[in-house]
């Protein structure tokens, strides 16, 4: 998954991307592995589990000026839900959310 | 006389021997026998919706991966089951064929594997040759059919397993047996794998669906089988063969991602305040994924 936000004229504010994958190794090092010829077991399972809710609250912090004031008081932001197929240049997007989000009331 | 009463016994044991072995069903030596053996082309002619669905599923490309990539290469080249020669494998060196190929656990020979990494280690590989080795009609509806073997034996010769049975219009598989097993997740966790295989010399886990199925899906009140999700019937009337998703099918896998995943979002736009007089601007996006499979998503 990964949330962006920009300004109305495209500025990128801040970009946080999540993985949800289960993950595989050897078993005989610290580092994670591909292909099931070399993983022995998982050592961490971040994927998305059957009657879960995957709940994140993720933040922007926006900029501001010499007196504490924002410089940037709405982005656009979007949530892109997006599938990797072994290795992350075989991708499509399976949904995507955008929203204007504002300081101003 | 004396000589011939003693010669005699040993005449007809060694007749015996040779009646048993020509009875028993030879091993493929070649990756064509082998699939001369699972050749289920001739399914297409009555069947010939499922045979289309089939066609483009990964069943019928085991060994392809996805964009056709050849995945067993990096298992005999650099793995700890590599070789140094073709010669030098073995059905032991590919562990891979307990599930991309189970029909060679019983009925090919290590030569096949040979042939195998030969069309692996050449350059270019041999494509032609490793895209003959399928999961066929044959596999699911006669080798992998039976699991209680204690009880039910092995799949019969010229016996089709499925939902009836009956005769079967066809002069290779004359009859139909019903497969108590076919329509249960069970069946799919032959091979749709529940965790590490530690049966091989290196211990190896490829996928684990049926795994996340029992110990995940199950114990949250799930109730559905693989084949009630996966193969439910298409507009032709007949389950579904693609078994979805075939993944080299972008558009249709995301739309069956998309339907099946469900994002929700939330956003504010407020000032935090930490200390007096010092507020930090936040932008906050809650979102919410939750999804109706009946296994962790990814998984295979």
């Amino acid at each position: 998954m990964v949330v962006t936000a920009k300004t109305k004229d495209g500025k990128e504010v801040g970009s946080i991307e999540k993985n949800y994958h289960p993950q595989g190794s050897t078993c005989r090092d610290e580092k994670m592995a591909y292909g099931a010829q070399n993983k022995s077991s998982y050592i961490r399972d971040t994927s998305l589990q059957p009657f879960e809710t995957k709940a994140e609250s993720l933040e922007f912090i926006l900029p501001v000026d010499d007196k504490g004031a924002p410089t940037i008081r709405t982005v656009d932001v979007t949530v892109e839900l997006i599938y990797e197929i072994q290795n992350p240049d075989n991708k499509f997007t399976i949904t995507k959310v955008t929203r204007e989000v504002t300081l101003d009331r | 006389m004396r000589i011939l009463r003693f010669m005699l016994p040993l005449v007809l044991v060694a007749s015996a021997s040779f009646a048993v072995a020509a009875d028993a069903p030879k091993k493929a030596t070649s990756i064509d026998e082998l699939a001369k053996m699972f050749d289920s082309t001739g399914c297409k002619e009555c069947h010939p919706e499922i045979y289309a669905q089939w066609e483009k599923s990964h069943h019928a490309r085991p060994f392809m991966g996805v964009a056709g990539g050849m995945m067993l290469t990096p298992v005999v080249t650099a793995s700890a089951f590599k070789v140094d020669k073709p010669e030098q494998a073995t059905l032991k060196t590919f562990p891979c064929f307990k599930c991309h190929l189970p029909q060679a656990l019983r009925w090919a020979e290590d030569s096949v594997a040979q042939e195998l990494a030969a069309a692996l280690m050449a350059n270019p590989q041999d494509k032609a040759k490793v895209a003959k080795l399928q999961i066929t009609c044959l596999v699911c509806h006669s080798e992998r059919a039976i699991v209680h073997r204690l009880k039910d034996g092995n799949p019969e010769p010229g016996v089709i397993y499925g939902s009836k049975e009956g005769a079967h219009d066809s002069t290779t598989h004359p009859k139909l047996k019903k497969s108590v097993i076919l329509k249960q997740a069970i069946f799919c966790g032959q091979c749709h794998g529940t965790g590490p295989n530690f049966e091989f010399e290196y211990p190896i886990q490829c996928a684990v669906l049926y795994g996340s199925y029992q110990n995940s899906y199950l114990p949250g009140g799930g109730q559905k089988s693989c084949q009630e999700c996966h193969m439910a019937k298409t507009k032709e009337g007949v389950p579904d063969h693609l078994i979805a998703p075939n993944f080299d099918d972008k558009e249709a896998t995301a739309a069956l991602l998309a339907k099946s995943i469900h994002l929700t979002v939330d956003t504010l736009g407020y000032q935090w305040l930490r200390k007096a007089n010092t507020y930090t601007p936040k932008i906050v996006v809650n979102t919410k994924i939750t999804h109706d499979a009946g296994h962790r998503i990814p998984d295979g």
